[in-house]
């Protein structure tokens, strides 16, 4: 159980079990009904009034599809607040302790709880479960290409399963570190009592809830055929499923705004007396240029999917060529949101695998600067270059050079990534625990997918390489074997204080074996498969491509059974692991020095900071006493405790 | 840790280091791994099935071509076989008893009463069709020219044909090798509609010898078709895929709902 | 020794000179040197033993492109390979598991490294630029006597016309050392017109003409494929083609309804 902060005994406030009226027993599963009954009756009455048009189909799936997102939500009490405002009432101070969980125990998890600390647990379970559905979609996808011409899926299911495989990872990749490292880990990092917006952090998390079912229907409504990049005018031409899907992703897009907002406002305005914007940890560094740059992407997607609705349901043609639209809108409009949305995914992993770096080297961060310049580069010119995906597409062969430019020109703020990692590792005491192994991956694989990128900036390579296996090798290195597996080390790193326990790390080794060879065998085979000329998309192959997609197959279970050993130990951390003492890999930085469990503000009294966190290995600095003595929080008399680097 | 000399009588230090020095944190549950593994399989098997069972399989399963003798191309002598298939405007209900498309769109035109066919190799293939669809202009012409048959002619209604004219197509048979299956294999065939798109007096868009055979009492209300005949050489060993090219379906180019959901217009020749 | 030796002296211990192999600076060079090796290795045999035989001075082009990349990206990822490597052999804290070891050096930054580091990258990436631009323009260059071949990319076919013979087919037929310019477009969606073996690739995009140029160098046999996603048939929209001579090229033409005279207009035109 929590220990909250100095709050008054449960039965003496109103916030006891029997306390508050339907607001207080509003959760997941209020939400899924209200979704559901919201949804019937949009159903029906788009229904009863389009129906004879010609375009029913597609307006009554978005109709059905909007109401359920704005139901579940209601159900869930993302509204509350707002609600009570326009009636003129303000949440009271129970009603804010309530709205943090305080007094509900496990129960809290399954509702809307401003705790960042509940919502980063949240968005832990939530991209868990993407990467279950994405990861069983990717085993379908491997026995169908077990055989050349295999009977097990029919072309367009197989489409709609490489489709929502696609987007569900993207999703889950995008949000996999910021969501519950960042919501959990960031505000104690930066000496914060939680976010700037509470409550939007926990509407941020419902909302994307909300989207999956969307997602997820769309195998009910005919299977999206498009991929997950979902060209028009192709889009245009598909089943209904096709309005789920630009609904899921509107919705998503409204999320992933809402939570980049608050990181951003977070970072720049809660931080703790001391904490400059030098000695803030690389980790929030990470997580606000990954955030800002979604910021900017976003919209992008959101807008592109409005009006494929509107092309499919209203009749509009931005698209369709016979009205005078082009397919080209479309390319252009998607990868201005497309080639940013990588990096929104790489730069937040990245930062917290620095963090893993210097725990476990025993280091500091080689070259912060340096390194932050080369995130805030990273994010300028990866706006730049979004048409290095369109090489082919025919679109302004004049800016094929220009474009060639800009991609070539990332690839140096990414070599400072390198040089960073490298040199904080060089000479350093090397702690081989768990999180390490995955650090050690990482460089493996990143540097792979980092260089066959650059394979595809060139475009006369690139007209070889474009839509074959080649360009999935390419994404799943970077994607699935850079960010993924420093979101692993993240995972592992930050599993002591979040939950309380101890991974077991003979099951994570063993894991990380698997995982690492599977792995390999998996994408080397695919780069294989792209070097002998096979297509991306494809549910039969040619004979010539049997060998290497055999091996690919194989190493998928492999590399399947690897993530199922570590979903094994996660769980059996839950269980039985061994309690974890506040800073198990005596670390340096603020998350660490507050007790496992986190108490509810997070600190028991306001630190103010003195210098950085990667004092490793300095001598120990006399606290600097600050000039005037900082103003003590009201309700507590104990004096500030000054924190800072230098040698635990 | 550190060395012990000086230190030998003391007791062994009790830490509870397991034999490997990892700290292990917790119990291996030999269990709780099984049935990890046992739950992720049957998601994954449950989910398999779920696709698996998306994709269309006609009741009357693949049609087998029937042999009817030898036959001689191009002075070589190879076994002779035909195929039926018909051409429908809705998938619902069924002819003789035989369901067009069980489970499907009923608005939706169809090939039935099955998708999925099987000749054997280098044989001469003739296969009988009716159609009873209505229809219109191609997107690409193209496809109004009779490709890859014996002669390069399709027998429409008793009379030999090169080609239609493409304003006049209800559906073609269009057929190529999977990837990588005999790569000169193509044949290409269409099919004349058979009632105008406002259900005029059916002139010349209905001529087959039977249906013109039929009073004219028993006409009225019965379904007008065309029979098409037409013969190929099977290729060599492996999987071809049929589809239809005239847009017949709905959204952009009419090239959506039942062209692009497999069973339909769509399905698979096995050659073996 | 004597006594004046020890007394007075303040001249700080003369330097030790390891030598370079034996500092962690040469033996991460060593590792450095042997994978490079094995890249290069891998970068000039393996590519071309599993891609397919190229037939036109693009398709040239991008093999060598991509055995160069492979070859320069060989030293590159084998420096943070070595380092890595030799930091799991040389630094790791071999001790009790759970006991954090003891602090490294306090090093936080070396400028004059950041700065090669930069240099050396930016260079690197100079080079692959100016090689890529060149070639990336060498394509765009139109030739004279090209020979057109309007491509057309529907749902699920490609079919090739040659204008001014009135032959539409679906395979495509090109006579050797004579440059192509193909003219591309859709009837519907996007389709991706990509032929591996001939190095070019561009969209089929309905209501536009999107042009990529190649020239045939090998006879021999390709294939076409499509390469973007282009619904249910996608996997079946492939046909088969041939680089032959210009006298087979003519009777092609033929065969496939042009007129003799048409024919061989076409197919002998000297470049």
């Amino acid at each position: 159980m929590t220990t909250d902060l100095a709050p008054p005994r449960l039965e003496e406030t109103p916030l006891g079990p029997k306390a508050g009226g339907f607001y207080r027993r509003q959760n997941f599963f209020t939400g899924l009904a209200s979704g559901v009954l919201l949804a019937f009756f949009g159903w029906l009455v788009s229904h009863a009034v389009l129906q004879s048009s010609a375009w029913g189909s597609d307006m009554v799936v978005t109709v059905t599809m909007v109401t359920w997102v704005i139901g579940f939500n209601i159900g869930v009490g993302s509204f509350n607040a707002p609600f009570r405002w326009l009636r003129g009432h303000d949440q009271s101070h129970e009603d804010e302790l309530y709205m943090a969980g305080v007094g509900q125990g496990s129960k809290r998890y399954w509702k809307f709880c401003t705790d960042h600390k509940v919502v980063g647990t949240q968005y832990l379970v939530l991209v868990l479960v993407l990467f279950g559905v994405g990861g069983t979609l990717a085993m379908m996808i491997r026995t169908q290409l077990i055989s050349a011409h295999s009977t097990f899926l029919s072309p367009e299911t197989y489409n709609s399963v490489v489709s929502i495989h696609g987007i569900d990872m993207i999703a889950a990749t995008i949000i996999m570190v910021t969501g519950p490292f960042t919501n959990f880990i960031m505000p104690i990092m930066i000496g914060a009592k939680d976010m700037a917006f509470p409550r939007l952090n926990a509407l941020s998390f419902w909302v994307v809830v909300s989207a999956v079912p969307c997602l997820l229907a769309t195998f009910f409504l005919g299977g999206v055929n498009a991929g997950w990049t979902t060209y028009a005018p192709l889009s245009v031409q598909g089943p209904p499923a096709m309005d789920a899907f630009a609904v899921c992703i509107i919705t998503f897009a409204i999320s992933v705004t809402l939570s980049g907002v608050n990181i951003v406002v977070t970072a720049f305005t809660m931080r703790a007396k001391g904490m400059t914007m030098g000695r803030l940890p690389i980790f929030v560094w990470g997580s606000v240029a990954s955030v800002g740059l979604g910021l900017y992407a976003m919209p992008a997607f959101l807008l592109s999917m409005a009006f494929v609705i509107t092309d499919r349901a209203v009749g509009t043609s931005f698209y369709v060529a016979a009205g005078g639209g082009s397919g080209w809108l479309y390319e252009n409009v998607f990868w201005i949101m497309g080639h940013p949305e990588v990096y929104v995914i790489l730069l937040a992993p990245i930062a917290a695998l620095f963090e893993v770096a210097c725990t476990f080297a025993r280091k500091p961060l080689f070259g912060y600067k340096v390194l932050v310049g080369a995130f805030v580069a990273i994010c300028a010119l990866s706006i730049l270059v979004w048409a290095h995906h369109m090489f082919t597409t025919g679109w302004a062969p004049d800016l094929g050079g220009p474009f060639m430019v800009t991609t070539e020109l990332i690839s140096i703020p990414t070599g400072v990534v390198f040089l960073c990692i490298v040199g904080t590792l060089w000479k350093g005491s090397i702690w081989t625990r768990l999180p390490m192994y995955f650090l050690y991956l990482f460089l493996f694989n990143f540097i792979i997918g980092g260089v066959t990128g650059i394979y595809l900036s060139d475009v006369p390579a690139d007209d070889y390489f474009h839509g074959d296996m080649f360009v999935t090798a390419h994404f799943h290195y970077t994607l699935l074997g850079g960010a993924m597996i420093a979101a692993t080390a993240a995972l592992c790193y930050w599993w002591p204080k979040i939950t309380g326990r101890m991974l077991n790390e003979r099951i994570g080794k063993t894991a990380f074996w698997m995982i690492a060879i599977g792995f390999q065998i998996t994408y080397i085979a695919m780069f294989w498969e792209g070097f002998e000329g096979m297509p991306r998309r494809v549910a039969y192959y040619s004979s010539i491509f049997l060998s290497s997609n055999r091996m690919a197959t194989g190493g998928a279970y492999l590399l399947m059974l690897g993530w199922l050993v570590l979903l094994y130990c996660l769980l059996n951390s839950l269980r039985h692991g061994e309690r974890a003492p506040a800073n198990p890999w005596h670390a340096k930085t603020l998350e660490w020095m507050v007790p496992t469990p986190v108490p509810l503000e997070n600190f028991l009294v306001e630190p103010v900071i003195t210098s950085d966190f990667y004092g490793w290995g300095e001598p120990a600095q006399p606290a600097e006493r600050p000039e005037h003595e900082p103003e003590l929080v009201p309700s507590l008399s104990a004096r500030p405790t000054e924190v800072g680097g230098g040698a635990e | 840790m550190p060395d012990s000399t000086g230190q030998a009588d003391q007791p062994k230090e009790t830490k509870e280091l397991s034999t490997s020095e990892e700290p292990s944190g917790s119990r291996w549950g030999a269990f709780g791994f099984l049935l990890t593994l046992v739950v992720a399989l049957v998601v994954f098997v449950g989910v398999g099935f779920f696709f698996w069972s998306q994709t269309y399989k006609s009741p009357v399963g693949t049609e087998v071509a029937q042999n009817v003798g030898m036959a001689t191309v191009n002075g070589v002598t190879m076994p002779h076989v035909t195929l039926y298939f018909n051409t429908y405007p809705d998938s619902a209900g069924s002819v003789n008893g035989v369901a067009i498309h069980p489970g499907g769109n009923p608005t939706w035109p169809a090939y039935g009463p099955t998708n999925e066919f099987q000749v054997p190799a280098h044989a001469l293939v003739t296969v009988y069709v009716r159609q009873y669809d209505s229809g219109g202009s191609l997107n690409d012409p193209w496809f109004a020219t009779v490709r890859g048959t014996v002669g390069g002619v399709e027998i429409v209604n008793g009379k030999a044909v090169r080609s239609l004219n493409p304003n006049d197509i209800a559906h073609t048979f269009t057929l190529r090798g999977a990837p990588g299956v005999d790569p000169n294999f193509f044949v290409n065939v269409p099919l004349p509609l058979a009632v105008t798109n406002n259900n005029e007096d059916y002139g010349p868009y209905c001529e087959s010898a039977q249906y013109l055979a039929e009073s004219s009492s028993v006409r009225q209300g019965n379904p007008c078709y065309n029979t098409v005949e037409f013969s190929f050489v099977s290729g060599s060993k492996g999987v071809y895929a049929w589809n239809c090219e005239y847009p017949c379906g709905t959204s952009v180019v009419g090239f959506g709902g039942p062209m692009s959901t497999f069973g339909y217009m769509s399905g698979f020749l096995h050659v073996v | 020794m004597s006594s004046e030796d020890l007394v007075g002296e303040t001249e700080s211990p003369p330097p030790i000179h390891k030598p370079f192999f034996s500092r962690p600076g040469g033996k991460i060079f060593i590792i450095w040197l042997c994978m490079t090796a094995v890249g290069v290795v891998i970068g000039v045999f393996v590519p071309k033993q599993i891609m397919p035989n190229m037939l036109s001075t693009e398709g040239h082009t991008a093999t060598v492109t991509i055995v160069l990349f492979t070859v320069l990206a060989a030293p590159v990822a084998a420096l943070v390979y070595a380092v890595g490597l030799y930091s799991l052999l040389a630094w790791r804290h071999r001790g009790p598991r759970d006991e954090p070891p003891p602090d490294g050096p306090p090093v936080r930054g070396n400028g004059p490294l950041t700065v090669v580091w930069l240099v050396v990258s930016t260079l690197l990436c100079l080079v692959l630029l100016v090689w890529g631009l060149a070639q990336f323009t060498a394509e765009q260059t139109p030739h004279s006597n090209e020979l057109q071949v309007d491509v057309t990319g529907q749902q699920w076919l490609w079919t090739f016309s040659y204008p001014g013979t009135g032959v539409n087919s679906r395979t495509l037929v090109l006579p050797v050392d004579r440059p192509v310019q193909f003219n591309v477009t859709s009837e519907d969606v996007t389709h991706g017109f990509w032929v591996p073996n001939l190095g070019v690739q561009i969209d089929a995009n309905p209501g536009e003409i999107t042009v990529v140029r190649a020239t045939p160098d090998k006879v021999g046999s390709f294939v076409v494929r499509c390469s973007q996603l282009c619904g249910l048939y996608h996997a079946f929209m492939w046909t088969s083609g041939a680089v032959v001579t210009s006298a087979n090229f003519s009777q092609w033409l033929e065969s496939q309804g042009a007129s003799p005279a048409t024919a061989k207009q076409v197919a002998f035109v000297t470049p």
